[in-house]
């Protein structure tokens, strides 16, 4: 067991988020954290990934290092991509030679070319920059990372071939994966296991263990378990358009 | 390779410089056309002509005498530039990061903006009496509001997603400083160091010529006493020439060696 959440509640402003919520997450293993807009998976997984302080509860963890994969890539401007991508490295002070030969390595695995090193964020794609956002979790080398909605904004190809390479590096490196998203086929793509938020409980309303092995995950098989998570009352509420307070 | 390239760097980007240059020289072209308008229609001892002047320029800066002058206001007005950039920018940076001291500090400097400069060298002649070191306070008091408010704005206009990015990799404050935080606040303060590299020279001279401490303010003093206007044209151009040689020839260099990244997302500033 990498990371335990136990009996966590947060708020905001004196209205509660999450209550009372506990989960965990295995050595290898990638768990989809889904669930509608507004239930908490931002706050759960920044609460994991020691960004903010839960107001009750605590968090256990057994691993070495974790790294995060924001929503938006978050590089830094002023920096080139090499730089960017070892920038964890810098944190952990690692020497600049390795950083370097690690950022090289690292742009490659996620498929940025070598000349891409040299550039500005300003001079690359939007799918460049998430390339490179991953390749700068990745350098580190963590045991768990955090996803929050990373492959939201790339278009559908493009978000392919992220997933396939983040399920690779997963399994050649063996590091365990919370994957906030909101598309349930990419939870089917990905993950080991679906955890399901829920709002009206403000906790964890269900979690689905997927058996089928990633090597048989085919756009079909995708759309299969999709179909039949569409009839499961567990997961009635993400596919329920209109739920209390929303429009 | 590499040589060559970063060679190629340097001329392109003097080129930049250069061609930049070029459009501020038409501008002062105009300004000396209508100087030489008013020096025909007044005359000489109101108005001495862009020639006069220059002649007399160039023969202020063979007397070692004023070189001498000038080396003291420059480094009067360099130490007032110092005192004024540096604990306004520390003050300002602190008061960024903190609300609280936002909140003691904020009316202070506002004070002190509001009070004129003149009003600062009359205090600091009555305090420090007339030597150099008033010229020095009056400086960095007088300038110290600027890098403030540029460093204030800086620091609390920073990138928190960008900063939360940083500690999620455990990099400590100091590290998130440099990377994170200073980059973006060096944006906001090279604009409040330019107006402080200015106003150096001017309040520098101001308070010379007011404590009658030498320096070019005391030239200027002379001058005026014997009459000598081309000596004080000549004069207050050589400062303005100084003012325009510390932010062309020190500050905007600096500034685009620093914010070389800016460029990159100009259309035109494609890199070979
Ligand atoms: N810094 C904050 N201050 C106040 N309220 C917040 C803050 N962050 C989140 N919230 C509130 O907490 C609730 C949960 O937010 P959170 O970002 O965790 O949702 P989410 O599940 O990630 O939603 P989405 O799928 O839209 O990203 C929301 O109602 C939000 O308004
Ligand atoms: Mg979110």
């Amino acid at each position: 067991m990498r990371l335990a959440l136990d009996h966590i509640g947060h708020g905001f402003l004196g209205r509660p988020v999450i209550e009372d919520l506990s989960l965990s997450l295995a050595a290898g293993e990638i768990a989809a954290l889904v669930g509608p807009s507004g239930s908490g998976k931002t706050t759960i997984l920044q609460i994991a990934a020691d960004l903010i302080e839960p107001l009750s509860g605590r968090v256990r963890r057994h691993y070495r290092r974790h790294a995060v994969v924001f929503q938006e890539p978050r590089l830094l401007p002023w920096m080139t991509a090499c730089d960017n991508i070892a920038y964890g490295l810098r944190a952990s002070g690692t020497p600049l030679r390795a950083r370097r030969e690690a950022a090289e390595r690292r742009a490659r695995d996620v498929g940025l070319a070598p000349e891409d090193l040299a550039k500005y964020p300003a001079e690359m794609s939007g799918g460049m920059r998430q390339r490179a956002a991953v390749a700068r979790a990745l350098a580190v080398d963590p045991d768990v990372i955090f996803f929050d909605e990373p492959f939201t904004a790339v278009d559908v190809g493009l978000k392919r071939s992220l997933q396939d390479l983040v399920v690779a590096a997963a399994q050649r490196e063996h590091f365990a994966a919370l994957f906030v998203t909101h598309d349930l086929a990419e939870a089917a793509r990905i993950a080991h296991r679906v955890i399901v938020l829920s709002a009206e409980t403000l906790g964890i309303g269900t979690e689905i263990p997927i058996a089928t092995p990633m090597a048989e995950r085919t756009d079909r098989a995708v759309f299969e378990t999709v179909e039949a998570w569409s009839r499961d009352p567990r997961l009635a509420e993400l596919f329920d358009g209109d739920r209390d307070g929303q429009p | 390779m590499r040589i060559l390239g970063g060679l190629g760097d340097v001329a392109a980007w003097l080129g930049r410089y250069l061609w930049s240059g070029w459009a501020g020289l038409a501008g002062l072209c105009c300004v000396l056309a209508a100087w030489q308008v008013g020096h025909e229609v007044y005359g000489s001892f109101i108005l001495p002509s862009p020639l006069e002047t220059l002649a007399a320029l160039v023969a202020l800066m063979q007397e070692p005498a004023f070189l001498a002058a000038a080396r003291e206001t420059a480094w009067r007005a360099f130490a007032g530039f110092g005192l004024a950039v540096g604990l306004g920018t520390l003050a300002g940076a602190v008061a960024g990061y903190s609300f609280a001291a936002m909140r003691l500090m904020r009316p202070v400097v506002t004070f002190i903006l509001g009070v004129p400069p003149i009003a600062w060298i009359v205090l600091a002649l009555i305090w420090f009496g007339p030597t150099g070191g008033s010229a020095v306070v009056t400086v960095a008091v007088a300038s110290l509001p600027v890098s403030f408010a540029g460093a204030l704005e800086g620091v609390a206009t920073r990138d928190r997603a960008l900063d939360a990015m940083a500690r999620s990799f455990g990099a400590g404050w100091w590290l998130r400083f440099r990377t994170v935080t200073l980059p973006h606040l060096v944006s906001y303060l090279f604009p409040a160091w330019t107006t402080t590299a200015g106003s150096a020279w001017k309040v520098t001279v101001m308070a010379e010529l007011l404590a009658n401490a030498g320096g070019i303010g005391g030239e200027l003093a002379i001058a005026r006493s014997l009459f000598d206007i081309p000596r004080v044209m000549a004069i207050v151009v050589a400062v303005v020439l100084f003012a325009l040689a510390t932010e062309y020839g020190l500050i905007q260099p600096v500034r685009d060696r620093l914010e070389a990244w800016r460029k990159a997302g100009q259309p035109w500033g494609v890199r070979p």
